[in-house]
């Protein structure tokens, strides 16, 4: 027998600290883990936290200085008529576009979890991933000339003589507006077009985890497919549903480009925040408006664990 | 948490002032160039040529001074005061909401005019304006300024609207159509100013002297005219860019706008015209300023004097739509400026224009005026339908 | 009486592969029928035709004497065991028992009750609220076996519902499958791969090979008196000998079958070479060749092991050797 039957030629400060961290496998995962927990912990919930700090200052108001004593008064400010529009308006686009976002994004993934195969699911990725490709702005603002007065989608109503359906449409009150790309109608499109990608790309990996007997085995025991969708199919999705939603909702609140290129100028949580951090230096509404979509998304979550979403995970 | 906020901003404050004591003398003579200056400067203020060749005004200065010209664009006023207040830089072409900041938080330095040899060419309404000549002293060389005009469509108006009532009440233009959904205003509480200023004229029994000093009854009615406004707005415009394409393809025909859209606009062939209507119009001008601890404030000086006596100003005003601070650089033929350029760009209304600056609560007209910060929340609320 | 399930020339083919082609079968009520095959014979294709999931390409299927044709699954009173059970992960026990009768829109005490007896008919009782993922293999097998039934089918289709299961607990639960289907009384058809477990539980085995039925029979018939050569293989691990071979044994021209215990090493008899052997527990396997013909022997405990290499006689009984004239 070879003396080098167990301590191979090899050694060196490498070898001995790969051996030492193989017998400590506890310093290894501490070693992988500190620094991304510091990056975390320090500069992300650091800065959490002095913004959370922050809201519970007050602007003073004659001098428009902040005074650095605890008080409730900037969150009371949030329910003033004009700021509480704001929050309104902003949690119910947000749940516009995630409900829509779902609705659409469901046969979509289901097509592509279940009937897609190798050149269409290629085909698929790329046409849910390509609008992710391009920037942003330029997305937005191509947009905004799709939808705009004399864009392509008015051309193209008054091209199938449809234009009456359009200014019909238009004339709906809140709504509506003097162009698509003036309205809410127009936010909600381009918002429901950008954030779509990830509503579709959980869903579809959720269904992908469904296994087809499992759908064999509801219409088996007597469900007709719409029951199977709703008590086998659409719980098994949940998690995959709520992932994307989670993506969508808080993606729309935050967001405050779009709504400033297309819509009718009504602020957004996001366009607010920017308003009152900038020029107007009052720093603590901003914070208590940057507080409203962390509580709304915290809310929505727990909710959505006490009904269950995530049992299937 | 509170205690320790405190603290840590009396500390700042305490750095600041010791800071402050040191700098507070000026310079009496320029010495050799340092090698570079460092300025922070709006987008397309500062051309060396890499964007159109023609519009190029530092690489003479570099080659005559050995002074290395690096620029720092900045997008808000905001964040140009920031960058100040971080450090590192010589100069800043402020406008007049962040000029005045910067000088009460003493982040920039008076300026000894005598060391500017062409300080004399500089406008004379413009030598001691009340943003960069504070107390007797100098902060600064004007720059640029430009007056907020009424942009309009010339084939819905026969002629040039008279008022800027266009914009602000619903009224039958002279194509027979409502403004309503054809009218733009700008997309920033400094629009109450622009509504202010309408009302001076309007409704002189509410005593409005500036714009942008207004007492709580003063300003409660320039917001019932923006609720109106409101009505006949579609979408309010932030972006430049995006105002050009509204009036493309948006049909929109009138709005407050700046020389610099008419111009494009004119430049693509579109039937736009401006004017300055009966009611004067708001505007904007900025000041180079030097930092209070600049490291280079031989390159600093050079710099200022460059800007008032070369191309600068003649390209420059022909770049941006705007007016030089030398009224010279229209007519001398030092750049491609012209007279008629000049008068375009408002150069002769300077008058008719009450330049930008921050509202305050503490003002000089009347005392006890509402602040901007107020402005900022009530014109979102306004623009949201409250 | 009508036949619980029958097949006329039923095909199911996948573009140019023929999974199920041109296949006869009738299943009597209460018959506890197996189909056996390799993988990729069709059986389990004929499993899911007779569940609805698959409709044929051709021929037709008829259930208790009516046509299956174009009927979705939700509407046969079949009711399936899958082969990986197909349990609801987001739902407990209970729910998942009860669920046919969720979907029948039953009141919920009477579901409880109902998935309460179903669960004591395979003998977990009590076991209601806890999650799928919370029980072992051969639970979820019985949960699988009590919410098919909880619907009281016509026909339980079982496709390899043992095939997950260690060789004790499959032992275990072919009894109780065999039981209970004695009990409940209903048609089970049974879909595997695995012919110990189709001829210890069926009345009658299908054997399945290349989309056709090579024969159909009682477990004996299948075992002792294969009809085709690759029964004769798969389902016996008989020695198939071919018909040059059976000539000039029995001078008649066909495939013969000779069951491996059937050989015996002795003085005299035919001349082999023993290529191996293996120890297989109650008795050695020995691999010989015989006439160019490979062999398989099993030799009792106790008898002498013959040495790799050597040269023995085979020796059989007549009657062990089992001709296979009919089809072949």
């Amino acid at each position: 027998m070879s003396d080098l039957s167990l301590h191979t030629g090899r050694s060196g400060p490498l070898t001995r600290l790969s051996d030492w961290l193989w017998r400590n496998p506890r310093m290894l995962i501490l070693l992988l883990l500190t620094p991304p927990a510091l990056w975390l912990g320090i500069i992300y919930l650091g800065s959490l936290f002095a913004l959370l700090a922050q809201s519970f200052f007050s602007i003073d108001e004659f001098s428009g200085l902040i005074v650095y004593e605890f008080t409730l008064k900037t969150y009371g400010e949030l329910f003033t008529p004009a700021n509480f529009d704001i929050i309104v308006r902003t949690v119910v686009m947000a749940a516009a576009v995630t409900v829509a976002a779902a609705l659409i994004s469901f046969p979509i993934a289901y097509y592509a979890a279940r009937y897609a195969k190798g050149k269409w699911k290629a085909v698929f990725y790329l046409g849910v991933m390509l609008p992710l490709w391009s920037s942003y702005l330029v997305k937005v603002y191509s947009w905004k000339l799709i939808l705009a007065k004399e864009g392509i989608l008015n051309w193209l109503f008054e091209i199938l003589h449809m234009k009456w359906l359009l200014e019909a449409y238009l004339a709906i009150p809140v709504i509506g507006g003097n162009s698509l790309s003036v309205s809410w109608t127009g936010t909600f499109l381009v918002f429901l077009y950008v954030w779509l990608p990830f509503m579709v790309l959980p869903i579809q990996a959720s269904l992908e985890r469904v296994p087809t007997s499992m759908l064999e085995a509801s219409g088996d025991l007597g469900a007709n497919p719409g029951q199977s969708f709703r008590y086998v199919l659409l719980p098994l999705a949940l998690p995959g549903v709520i992932a994307g939603s989670i993506f969508t909702f808080s993606l729309t609140l935050g967001d405050y480009i779009i709504p400033q290129i297309v819509g009718s100028s009504r602020r957004f949580i996001g366009q607010a925040v920017y308003s009152y951090q900038g020029t107007a230096g009052n720093i603590p509404l901003a914070a208590a408006f940057a507080v409203v979509p962390i509580v709304i998304m915290g809310v929505y979550l727990w909710v959505a664990k006490r009904k269950g979403a995530f049992d299937a995970l | 948490m509170t205690s320790f906020l405190k603290s840590c901003t009396a500390l700042v404050a305490t750095a600041v002032v010791a800071s402050q004591s040191l700098a507070a003398d000026m310079i009496t003579e320029i010495g050799p160039g340092e090698g570079q200056v460092n300025i922070v400067a709006w987008p397309g203020y500062i051309e060396r040529g890499e964007t159109v060749a023609d519009f190029d005004w530092v690489t003479k200065f570099e080659q005559a001074t050995s002074c290395k010209v690096n620029v720092k664009t900045a997008n808000t006023s905001d964040e140009m005061v920031a960058l100040m207040n971080e450090g590192g830089f010589d100069l800043v072409t402020a406008s007049g909401d962040a000029s005045l900041r910067m000088i009460a938080g003493k982040r920039v330095q008076p300026v000894n005019i005598d060391l500017i040899p062409s300080w004399p060419s500089v406008d004379e309404r413009l030598k001691e304006a009340p943003w960069h000549y504070v107390g007797g002293v100098h902060y600064g060389t004007p720059y640029m300024w430009g007056p907020n005009v009424l942009m309009y469509s010339t084939e819905a108006f026969a002629e040039a609207p008279t008022s800027w009532s266009v914009v602000f009440e619903e009224t039958t233009l002279a194509d027979g159509k409502s403004n309503q959904g054809r009218v733009q205003a700008y997309d920033g509480p400094i629009h109450i100013a622009d509504a202010a200023n309408y009302l001076m004229y309007h409704k002189p029994e509410l005593g409005i002297t500036s714009p942008y000093e207004l007492n709580q009854e003063q300003y409660d009615a320039a917001l019932d005219l923006l609720r109106v406004q409101r009505g006949l707005v579609s979408r309010y415009w932030h972006d430049a860019f995006i105002q050009i394409d509204d009036f493309k393809n948006e049909g929109i025909v009138a709005s407050g706008s700046w020389p610099f859209q008419v111009n494009l606009l004119q430049g693509d062939g579109a039937k736009v015209a401006s004017t300055i209507p009966q009611e004067g119009a708001t505007g904007w001008a900025d000041t180079t300023m030097m930092h209070a601890e600049a490291e280079n404030p031989n390159c600093a000086y050079m710099w200022m004097e460059h800007t008032l006596s070369s191309n600068l100003q003649s390209d420059l005003s022909v770049w941006f739509g705007a007016n030089p601070a030398v009224p010279a650089a229209c007519t001398d033929g030092r750049g491609m400026q012209t007279a008629e350029g000049c008068t375009k760009n408002g150069m002769d209304e300077f008058e008719r224009i009450k330049f930008w600056q921050t509202p305050v609560s503490k003002c000089e007209s009347q005392g006890t005026c509402v602040p901007y910060y107020r402005w900022v929340s009530d014109y979102i609320g306004v623009i949201g339908g409250r | 009486m009508t036949s619980a399930v029958q097949f006329t020339g039923v095909s199911r083919h996948f573009g140019s592969v023929r999974a199920v082609d041109a296949v006869d079968i009738d299943i009597a009520e209460g018959e506890f029928f197996a189909m056996l095959g390799p993988s990729g014979s069709g059986k389990t294709t004929c499993l899911r035709l007779i569940a609805g999931f698959e409709q044929p390409t051709g021929g037709d299927i008829a259930i208790f004497g009516q046509s299956a044709k174009g009927v979705p699954p939700y509407k046969r009173h079949v009711n399936t065991v899958f082969q990986d059970y197909a349990l609801f992960p987001h739902l407990n026990v209970r729910d998942n028992v009860a669920y046919g009768l969720m979907i029948a829109g039953r009141p919920k005490a009477e579901r409880h009750r109902a998935a309460e007896e179903a669960l004591e008919l395979v003998a977990l009782p009590g076991y209601g609220t806890r999650k799928p993922s919370e029980l072992s293999g051969g639970q979820r097998q019985r949960v699988a076996l009590a919410r098919a039934l909880i619907n009281q089918p016509k026909v339980l289709l079982l496709d390899e519902p043992l095939g997950a299961l260690d060789l004790k607990l499959r032992e275990q639960m072919q009894e109780e499958l065999k039981a209970l289907q004695r009990k409940l009384g209903i048609t089970f058809v049974f879909v595997t791969h695995d012919q110990g477990e189709a001829l210890s539980m069926a009345d009658r085995v299908a054997v399945f090979n290349e989309g056709k039925i090579v024969q159909v029979g009682r477990p004996e018939d299948i075992y002792y008196r294969p009809e085709v050569p690759f029964v004769a293989d798969f389902v016996g691990s008989s020695n198939v000998l071919p018909p040059e071979v059976t000539e000039k044994l029995t001078g008649k021209r066909c495939h013969a079958a000779l069951r491996p215990e059937a050989l015996r090493i002795s003085e005299s008899g035919h001349v082999a070479t023993v290529r191996a052997t293996s120890f297989i527990g109650t008795a050695t396997r020995v691999s010989l060749v015989m006439d160019d013909t490979p062999m398989v022997a099993l030799i009792p405990k106790g008898q002498e092991i013959p040495a790799v290499g050597a040269q023995v006689n085979l020796s059989w009984q007549d009657e062990d050797l089992h001709l296979m004239e009919a089809r072949s």
